[in-house]
């Protein structure tokens, strides 16, 4: 299903090619790996958003900007995120295919401006431009007080950093308030010449660009220049430690927000994963699973309920948005249903439309260039590479005892709960 | 088989498209080399749809706000348990949207594609409503209309559609309200499915690396399509919609950390007599502008961007139907009164001196890039080619219309556009609670 000839650059450069012309574009993912750590987090999510604001020979993101759209709407865009403690920043061009447009020189134009953003700062008095710097500041600034607007995202995110209270994955991605004050444009760009030499790199290029062509555009149009690249730790398996976790917060909400997190003590290595990712999928992987069958359409208890696992580390989280006074009576049909899977009570029909559910999600990855690249990304980062077809055969030879061998391996961790009080204005 | 080919030339698709003798249209978009098959299932039918009769029925049908959303819901209840369960086995995704004019089934399969869209087919023309299942229905719309009650994006859009029309059902939640919702009976649903859910006031679309004979041909099997049937014919009552807006300003408090606004412009009310193809037009000519004012490569968005008062979130878009239509220009910030003096300012200085055409250039070719961007999706197209069809518009000549925008056009339309009387800005600002919170 995806064709992917990788290529071992030097230490810690490869790049990756899905050659396909079924799609309109080109996308070109450049992924940088950090540690996640709380020294260095908020300058990693402050570092794009100043880049992006110009380069040398682009001093304004109005000249980027105005580059970008003359070239058919290329898309020039970055993002901070967590790959259990890795962080991962990306760099994502998007352009047109040049065979739809009457411009020639398209894709190798909007190379040079990712070189630019990336490679060739601006760069004032030894550092990054202040005034960018204090600007990106206050939006960074803002970005993390406005988590809570989004209330079902924000009560999954603080269960995570609740239960995982004590490790390095509790830092949220985009930086941490009491950190950005002390950062100004001479340390973040020194952090910069660091990072961009020694930082592992990825480039995944999904589109109609062969894979000798794309070596070729990167090398000769990226001035990469790494050195002294850092290795990054494997992910550890972490347990429980003493009894359950619960934290309650109030906010003025309609609408109470549960997140139960678990420890899976199944590592993304492990044979069992594909059993783990099958149990998720039977337990709260969509319309076909015991969560949404028992919390939702017997109980009408809440509108959504899911399960969803962190791959990288090891956790499994049920997100549900419910009335305020039925959170005992929701936990206690959840856990009902871990109960039904650790005693083998998975029916037939559970188990096929659990398995089939995956199956026609990791098929249909082929059919998005930004999915086929992170499902690419997401093999590497870890640096165990199960292709789409080689998962697919493995979820299809999952019985229901090794999802049961699951349940033996789950615990329970923290039960978050976003009370809401009921006064968040009329509607 | 007697299909007609509808070409997109510039982005080399093709849709073909036959009308059945129930009335149904069908389309469908070939895909080589996709893995996934898709097919939506969608009726002219929305939230806006609340006051309607069959042309020759005398009565007059009114229906409690949210039905179409409610009868999204219900049509997936079987009287042996639930469609979804249908679809599971065959590892098909089925799911459902209702919006302010159109209600849509679909689903997403890559394998099994026939005996899924015999399903979708099925459980969308079997209506199954019980006293019983009703009822348990609202508990799970309550919760879906308190988690958009939380979300302040939703809120912010609904707050302005409620301060610029002072009639139209478009300012209503699509979901109704947990009283509307309350109300509703089977009757009530039964009522509207047996308007709305007629072939001919319907559509189907189907996408993928499928044989078109084939698609065809199991789509007039599965309808039985033998005998030709009278269309529906349908009278739907909207008010009479003033001009100018019921409130230029509104605004509530929500738990969120920074103001979010929605800020925008009615459209200046049609000549009756201007035919379907200029609704294309004007969509076209307003998002050109609303690009060439508001996107970031604009001095607008860096005056504003530099000054601390928006950041990347800051979007102007345009919303163009038959019956309503206004622009949207949306952001958070700490100040949106400020941000709205600024653009009124702007504004008045463009008009007086003018656009500038190399930013027409660029804005066309960048509108054109994205246009083309979005046949990488066969949900995107399937649902935009869906709600075109049912303004009587072909989404595959939405390029061409943009291609033939000239400059004096835009300029046109920034003088008509542009009116502060029609102008409505709602915000959303912190509870006294929320706006200084320590993470």
């Amino acid at each position: 299903m995806l064709d992917i000839v990788s290529d071992k650059m030097n230490n810690g450069l490869n790049i990756h090619t899905i050659n396909t012309d079924k799609f309109k574009t080109n996308l070109i993912n450049i992924y940088f790996k950090r540690p996640l750590l709380p020294q260095e987090v908020t300058f990693n999510a402050l570092l794009p958003k100043v880049l992006q604001r110009g380069s040398k020979n682009y001093d304004t993101s109005q000249k980027i900007a105005k580059k970008l759209d003359y070239l058919y709407g290329s898309s020039l865009g970055a993002d901070v995120g967590k790959k259990g403690e890795r962080h991962i920043t990306l760099y994502s061009l998007n352009t047109v295919g040049l065979k739809y447009i009457d411009d020639g020189d398209l894709l190798k134009e909007s190379m040079e401006l990712l070189n630019e953003l990336l490679f060739e700062p601006l760069v004032e008095e030894s550092g990054f431009k202040a005034e960018y710097v204090k600007q990106e500041k206050v939006n960074l600034e803002n970005k993390i007080k406005g988590r809570l607007n989004d209330k079902n995202r924000y009560s999954y995110e603080r269960c995570i950093e609740e239960m995982c209270r004590n490790e390095n994955f509790r830092l949220y991605e985009h930086g941490l308030l009491k950190d950005i004050e002390a950062i100004n444009e001479k340390n973040l760009f020194n952090h910069y010449k660091n990072a961009i030499l020694t930082s592992p790199i990825d480039i995944v290029v999904v589109g109609s660009i062969p894979h000798e062509h794309v070596k070729k555009y990167m090398i000769d149009s990226l001035k990469l220049q790494q050195s002294n690249v850092i290795a990054i730790e494997d992910d550890k398996l972490i347990s429980r430690q003493g009894s359950v976790y619960e934290v309650n917060e109030e906010m003025e909400i309609n609408q109470g927000k549960l997140s139960l997190g678990y420890r899976t003590n199944i590592s993304y290595k492990d044979t069992l994963y594909p059993a783990l990712m099958l149990y998720s999928s039977i337990l709260g992987g969509g319309p076909h699973s015991k969560l949404f069958t028992k919390v939702r359409e017997e109980r009408s208890l809440c509108y959504y309920v899911y399960s969803k696992i962190e791959k990288f580390k090891s956790l499994m989280l049920i997100s549900s948005g419910i009335e305020v006074d039925k959170a005992d009576e929701t936990k206690q049909v959840i856990q009902q249903q871990l109960e039904e899977i650790k005693k083998g009570n998975i029916t037939e029909n559970e188990l096929i439309n659990g398995k089939k559910a995956l199956i026609t999600a990791i098929q249909a990855l082929g059919d998005s260039p930004a999915a086929m690249a992170e499902y690419t990304y997401s093999q590497i980062v870890g640096n165990h590479i199960i292709t789409p077809d080689e998962l697919i055969k493995k979820i299809n030879a999952t019985d229901i005892d090794e999802v049961v061998a699951v349940s033996e391996k789950i615990q329970l961790d923290t039960i978050y709960f976003l009370k809401g009080s009921g006064k968040g204005g009329n509607s | 088989m007697d299909y007609t080919e509808i070409r997109g030339e510039a982005v080399n698709e093709s849709i073909y498209n036959k009308r059945l003798n129930n009335g149904l249209e069908v389309f469908f978009m070939p895909k080589k080399g996709y893995s996934k098959q898709y097919a939506i299932f969608a009726t002219k039918f929305g939230s806006n749809d609340l006051k309607f009769k069959k042309l020759h029925d005398k009565e007059v049908i009114e229906v409690p706000e949210g039905i179409a959303h409610f009868l999204e819901h219900k049509l997936f209840e079987e009287p042996n348990g639930n469609a979804f369960d249908r679809f599971a086995p065959l590892g098909a995704n089925v799911n459902a949207y209702t919006n302010f004019n159109i209600t849509a089934y679909y689903f997403t399969s890559t394998d099994n594609f026939y005996e899924n869209l015999k399903n979708l087919i099925e459980f969308v023309q079997q209506p199954y409503f019980t006293d019983e299942n009703v009822e348990k229905e609202k508990g799970i719309i309550t919760q879906e209309i308190k988690m958009y009650q939380d979300n302040p994006q939703w809120r912010v859009i609904f707050n302005f559609l409620k301060a610029m029309y002072h009639q139209h059902p478009v300012r209503k939640d699509i979901a109704g309200t947990v009283e509307s919702i309350g109300k509703t009976t089977k009757e009530d649903l039964y009522k509207c499915f047996n308007t709305f859910y007629h072939p001919s006031n319907m559509i189907l679309l189907v996408s993928g690396d499928l044989k078109k004979e084939e698609v065809f041909s199991r789509v007039e099997e599965f309808f039985d399509d033998e005998k030709p049937m009278e269309p529906a014919k349908l009278v739907r009552y909207y008010p009479d919609e003033p001009s100018h807006v019921k409130n230029q300003y509104i605004e509530d408090n929500l738990y969120v950390s920074t103001p979010m606004f929605y800020l925008g412009y009615k459209r200046i009310p049609k000549a009756a007599e201007e035919n379907q193809i200029s609704l294309l037009k004007e969509e076209a000519m307003l998002k050109i502008l609303l690009d060439m004012i508001f996107h970031k490569a604009t001095d607008l968005y860096q005056g504003l961007y530099n000054e601390g008062l928006i950041d990347q979130s800051f979007y102007a878009d345009y919303v163009c139907e038959p019956d309503y239509g206004h622009s949207i220009i949306s952001g958070e910030s700490k100040d949106p009164q400020r941000v709205k003096e600024t653009i009124n300012k702007w504004i008045l200085s463009l008009k007086k001196n003018g656009l500038k055409e190399e930013d027409f250039i660029r804005v066309k070719r960048k509108q054109i890039g994205e246009n083309i961007s979005h046949y990488n999706s066969i949900e995107y197209v399937g649902n935009t080619f869906a709600s075109y069809h049912f303004k009587n518009l072909n989404f595959l000549d939405y390029i061409n219309i943009l291609k033939a925008v000239r400059f004096e056009e835009v300029q046109q339309q920034l003088k008509n556009h542009f009116n502060e009387e029609r102008q409505v800005l709602s915000i959303i600002k912190p509870l006294d609670r929320s706006s200084n919170i320590d993470n």
